[in-house]
C-alpha cells in the first residue's frame, strides 16, 4: 500500500515537472492580453494575442500562411543538410588527420567569426538573389557549428578505448564505426542543435534578400508598413518552429545516446551477484 | 513509452521532409519556360511595377514579344541597386535619390525611363497638435529620416527653403520601422517619409504634413534603371517595357477601385490609407527628358555639397533618351 | 621441461632523459602464469606495455618464438587497469567486438557464462558493478584465443572480497584454457596467490624471480607459507 502511495505522488509531481517550462510562457501570454484588453499597451504597437492568431487564421486561409512556412522550412532544411554535412565531413578529416587540421583549420575558424549580415553582398554579388544564395548564406551559418563540435567531439574520445580497439585489432572502419563515432556521438547532436538554431536566426537574414516567400519576406514585409499583427505573428512562428526543432534535436540525442539515459538500476547486490 | 516516442519522432522528421519538399515545388513554379529570353525585373510594393504585376496584362504582352518577366520584390532601393550592381535584375524600378548614391559609388547604370511623382505624398509629418506650425518652427527640433533615401534630400530641401541651416534642427537617422515607433511616442518631433506610409500615419496617428514635394521640391520621382551594358544592347525591349507600363499606368488611373481593392489586401494597409496615397498621386511612365534629367542632376548637386557624396556625379551621362 | 614462448632480452626504456628500465632479463614459458611485481612508477606496466606492442623498447629486443616484437603483438591480449569497455554497447558486443557470426556469438555467451554473466548479456556496462566489467573485460580478451593474456594490475581499483573472488576467476580460466598469463600487481600477496614464478622489479630493472611452489594446486595454497614468501618479497623490495 505505502509503496502505491509514493507512486502517485511520484506521478503527481512528475506531471508538475512536465507542465514547469510552459508556467512563464503561458504567464506571459496571458499578462499580454490582459494588458491589452485594458488598454495599458497601444494596440497598434502591441497587438493582442487574440488579434495576432486571428491574424494567423486569415493569413491560414488564403493559403499565404503555411505556403511561406513550406518554402522558409525548404531552405532551412536544404541549407542545414548542405552546411551540416560539409561542417561534419571537414570536422570529421580534421579531428582525424593531422596534416589537414594544420592546413584547414585556422582558415575555417577565422571565417568562423565573420558576421553573416557582412557576406550578403559577396553572397549577392556570387550568387545572385535566388534559391541558392539564401540556402547558402544557412549552409554557411550551420556548417560552423558542426564543423567545430564534429571535430571536437572526435579529437576529445577517450585515447584509452582507442588504444583499446586498436590492440585489439580493429580494423580501420571498425575502430571508426565502433569507437571514434559513438564516442563523440554526443558532442557531435549538440552540434546539431546549435547548427539547428542557427539555422533559423540566419534564415531570416537570408529571406531579406530579394525574398518575394518566406517568413523572413513576411516580416520584413510587414515592418515596411508596420503590420504589427503580422510582424508579432512571424516572432510567434519563429519561436514555434526553433522550439519544435530543438524539441527533436533532443529527442533524437535521448534515441541515439539510450546508453547514458540507463542508470545502474540494480545497485542491491551487484558486487556478489553473479558469482557461482 | 520508448517505441511510442520514437515513432513519434520519425513521424515528425517525415512530415517536416514533406512540408520542406513541398516548399522546394513552390519555389520551383515560377522557374518559367524555356524558349523566351528571361527579363528580371525589381520593384517595391505599391510601385509601377508593382500595378503591372497585379493588373497581369504586362507579362502577357511581353510573352507575346517573346519575353518571360520574372518579378523580383525588394525592400528597399539599396538592396535593389545592389542586385543590379551584380547583374541580377535587368530594370529596376527605383525612387529619385539610390541611383544617385549607386553612381557615387561606381555602379554602372542607365536611366531608362522616368514615372510620376509623389510630390504630394512626400514631406515632413508632424502631429497636428503639434508646437510645429510653420517651417522655421523646426528649429531646434528633432527630425528622423533615413539615410540615403529621398527623406534626406526632403529634408536638405525643406530646410533650404526655410531658410534655416543643417545645423539648426538635429538629425535623427532612423530605419521606417524604428522611425515609426520613436514619432508615435513623441521621441522625434517630426519625420521625413513618404507615401504610404504618410497616408498611414496622417490617418492613425493624427498627423498632417508639414510642407510636401511641391513646396520643396523634392518631387519624389520614380525611374527605371538598367544596368549600362544591359541597356545599351536592348534598346528595343526598354521600348516595349515604356510602352506596355505606360498603358498599366493609363490603366491605373481610370481604376482606383481596383487598385486600392488589390493594394490593401497585399500592402495589410486599410482601404481609406490606400485611397489617400492613390488619389493624391497620379501614374505615369515614360522616356527620359531633360527635364526631369534636371531634377536629378540638383539631388547630386545638393548631396555632393554637403558631402554626403564624395564623387561630383554628372547625371546626363547615365542617360538613355529613347524616343 | 616447458617450451620457451618469450624471451625478453637486455631491455631498456627511457624518455628522454629519465630511464625507466635498463638490462631486463626474463623468459616466459609456454602455460605459465607469471607475475611481475614491484613498487609504483618502477616500470612495470612499461615492460607489459612493451610486450603488447604498445610502446617499442628503447634497448634490447623482446623475442616471441623467434621473431622480434615490433608493432602490435598480435599474439597478445591485454585486460587493461580500467575496465575499457565500450559504454555504448551491452555486454555481448563488448565481447564480440568486431567479430560476427553465429559460432562467434555462441563462444561469446559461452564465455560470459564462464566468467558468471550469462544474465547480464543485454546490460550496458554503466549497469554493472567494477568487478562485473572486469569480467566482462577478461571474456573479452580471451574471445580473441591469445597466446599470451597481459594483465595490467585489472583488479586494483576493486574492493578485498570482488578482488580475492577475482583473483581465482581468472586463475582457473588461465589454468583451463592453459593460456600463458603475464599479471603485472603491486600487490604481493596477489602475485604469491596466483603467479607460478614472481619477477621483482627494482632499481629499474628485473631484480629477482622467485620460484613459487606454493602455488598450482587446487586450493590456493598454504595461508603460513604464502604470508612467509610474501614477506620474504616485500622485504627485498623494501631493502
Amino acid at each position: 500500500m505505502e509503496n502505491i502511495e509514493t507512486n502517485e505522488n511520484y506521478h503527481f509531481s512528475l506531471k508538475l515537472k512536465n507542465s514547469l517550462p510552459w508556467l512563464i510562457p503561458v504567464f506571459l501570454i496571458a499578462f499580454w492580453q490582459v494588458a491589452c484588453n485594458l488598454s495599458w499597451v497601444n494596440e497598434t504597437l502591441l497587438p493582442s494575442p487574440i488579434d495576432v492568431v486571428t491574424n494567423g487564421i486569415k493569413l491560414f486561409k488564403k493559403g499565404e500562411l503555411q505556403e511561406n512556412m513550406s518554402i522558409s522550412l525548404y531552405r532551412a532544411t536544404a541549407g542545414l543538410l548542405i552546411g551540416g554535412g560539409l561542417g561534419f565531413v571537414l570536422g570529421f578529416i580534421n579531428g582525424v588527420s593531422h596534416t589537414t587540421r594544420l592546413l584547414f583549420d585556422s582558415t575555417i575558424q577565422m571565417l568562423r567569426n565573420i558576421p553573416h549580415l557582412a557576406l550578403i553582398p559577396l553572397i549577392i554579388l556570387w550568387l545572385g538573389i535566388g534559391e541558392s544564395a539564401k540556402i547558402s548564406l544557412v549552409a554557411l551559418g550551420c556548417l560552423f557549428p558542426m564543423y567545430i563540435n564534429t571535430y571536437h567531439g572526435i579529437t576529445s574520445v577517450d585515447p584509452k578505448l582507442i588504444e583499446m580497439g586498436k590492440s585489439y585489432e580493429l580494423s580501420k572502419k571498425d575502430l571508426f564505426v565502433k569507437v571514434i563515432f559513438p564516442g563523440a556521438l554526443p558532442t557531435i547532436l549538440m552540434g546539431v542543435r546549435y547548427a539547428l538554431g542557427v539555422m533559423w536566426t540566419t534564415l531570416i537574414v537570408a529571406e531579406t534578400i530579394s525574398a518575394s516567400s518566406g517568413i523572413g519576406y513576411m516580416s520584413t514585409n510587414a515592418e515596411q508598413f508596420m503590420d504589427m499583427k503580422t510582424i508579432v505573428l512571424c516572432i510567434l512562428i519563429y519561436a514555434l518552429l526553433g522550439k519544435s526543432s530543438d524539441f527533436i534535436a533532443k529527442n533524437l540525442e535521448d534515441i541515439f545516446l539510450e546508453w547514458r539515459a540507463i542508470e545502474r538500476r540494480d545497485t542491491n547486490g551487484s558486487e556478489a551477484s553473479g558469482d557461482k | 513509452m520508448k517505441n511510442l516516442k520514437k515513432s513519434f519522432i520519425v513521424v515528425l522528421l517525415l512530415f517536416w521532409c514533406g512540408v520542406a519538399v513541398y516548399g522546394w515545388h513552390l519555389t520551383r513554379e515560377d522557374a518559367g519556360s524555356s524558349s523566351l529570353k528571361n527579363v528580371v525585373v525589381g520593384y517595391q510594393a505599391g510601385d509601377e511595377f508593382y500595378v503591372s504585376k497585379i493588373r497581369g496584362q504586362f507579362v502577357k504582352k511581353m510573352k507575346a514579344k517573346g519575353y518571360n518577366v520574372k518579378f523580383k520584390e525588394f525592400q528597399n532601393g539599396a538592396a535593389m541597386m545592389q542586385a543590379l550592381a551584380s547583374g541580377n535584375v535587368d530594370y529596376a524600378r527605383v525612387g529619385d535619390t539610390p541611383p544617385v548614391s549607386a553612381l557615387a559609388s561606381g555602379t554602372k547604370l542607365t536611366y531608362v525611363a522616368a514615372g510620376g511623382t509623389k510630390a504630394k505624398g512626400s514631406g515632413i509629418l508632424i502631429h497636428k497638435n503639434s508646437s510645429i506650425k510653420t517651417l522655421a518652427d523646426l528649429k531646434g527640433k528633432k527630425v528622423a529620416y533615413t539615410k540615403g533615401t529621398s527623406s534626406q534630400y526632403m529634408l536638405l530641401r525643406a530646410l533650404k527653403v526655410a531658410g534655416l541651416s543643417n545645423d539648426d534642427i538635429t538629425w535623427v537617422n532612423l530605419d521606417s520601422d524604428a522611425a515609426s515607433v520613436a514619432y508615435s511616442k513623441g521621441k522625434v518631433d517630426a519625420w521625413a517619409n513618404w507615401d504610404p506610409s504618410v497616408a498611414q500615419v496622417e490617418i492613425t496617428e493624427n498627423s498632417k504634413l508639414l510642407v510636401d514635394g511641391t513646396t520643396t521640391k523634392a518631387l519624389n520621382r520614380s525611374f527605371i534603371v538598367s544596368p549600362t551594358t544591359y541597356a545599351s544592347k536592348n534598346k528595343t525591349l526598354s521600348k516595349l517595357i515604356i510602352k506596355y507600363t505606360e498603358q498599366d499606368m493609363k490603366w491605373a488611373n481610370k481604376n482606383h477601385s481596383k487598385l486600392i481593392k488589390k493594394m490593401s489586401a497585399d500592402l495589410k494597409l486599410s482601404k481609406k490609407v490606400v485611397r489617400r496615397s492613390i488619389t493624391r498621386r497620379t501614374f505615369s511612365m515614360s522616356s527620359m527628358s531633360k527635364s526631369v534629367v534636371k531634377e536629378e542632376q540638383e539631388i547630386a548637386n545638393v548631396f555632393y555639397d554637403n558631402n554626403i557624396l564624395t564623387k561630383k556625379i554628372n547625371v546626363s551621362k547615365h542617360v538613355q533618351y529613347l524616343k | 621441461m616447458a617450451q620457451k614462448l618469450l624471451e625478453i632480452n637486455k631491455v631498456g626504456k627511457s624518455y628522454g632523459d629519465s630511464v625507466i628500465l635498463s638490462n631486463a632479463n626474463l623468459v616466459i614459458n609456454e602455460g605459465e602464469f607469471i607475475a611481475l611485481v614491484g613498487m609504483s612508477g618502477g616500470g612495470k606496466s612499461t615492460l607489459l606495455r612493451m610486450l603488447a606492442g604498445l610502446e617499442e623498447t628503447s634497448a634490447g629486443s623482446i623475442i616471441q618464438e623467434g621473431n622480434k616484437i615490433h608493432g602490435l603483438n598480435k599474439e597478445a591480449r591485454v585486460m587493461f587497469q580500467e575496465d575499457r569497455l565500450l559504454p555504448w554497447m551491452n555486454v555481448t558486443d563488448n565481447v564480440l567486438l568486431d567479430k560476427k557470426g553465429k559460432q562467434a556469438v555462441a563462444e561469446a555467451a559461452q564465455l560470459l557464462e564462464q566468467v558468471g554473466l550469462s544474465q547480464y548479456s543485454t546490460k550496458i556496462p554503466t549497469q554493472l558493478s567494477g568487478g562485473q566489467r572486469q569480467r566482462v573485460a577478461l571474456a573479452r580478451a580471451l574471445m580473441s584465443h591469445p597466446r599470451l593474456l597481459l594483465l595490467d594490475e585489472p583488479l586494483g581499483a576493486l574492493d578485498a572480497l570482488t578482488r580475492t573472488k577475482m583473483q581465482e576467476l581468472i586463475r582457473k580460466v588461465c589454468q583451463d584454457k592453459a593460456i600463458t598469463t603475464f599479471l603485472v600487481t603491486h600487490d604481493i600477496n596477489e602475485a604469491v596467490r596466483m603467479a607460478d614464478r614472481i619477477a621483482v622489479i627494482k632499481n629499474g630493472t628485473i631484480w629477482r624471480i622467485v620460484e613459487n611452489p606454493y602455488r598450482g594446486k587446487e586450493s590456493l595454497g598454504d595461508k603460513e607459507k604464502e604470508v612467509e614468501i610474501s614477506e620474504e618479497i616485500l622485504a627485498e623490495i623494501l631493502e
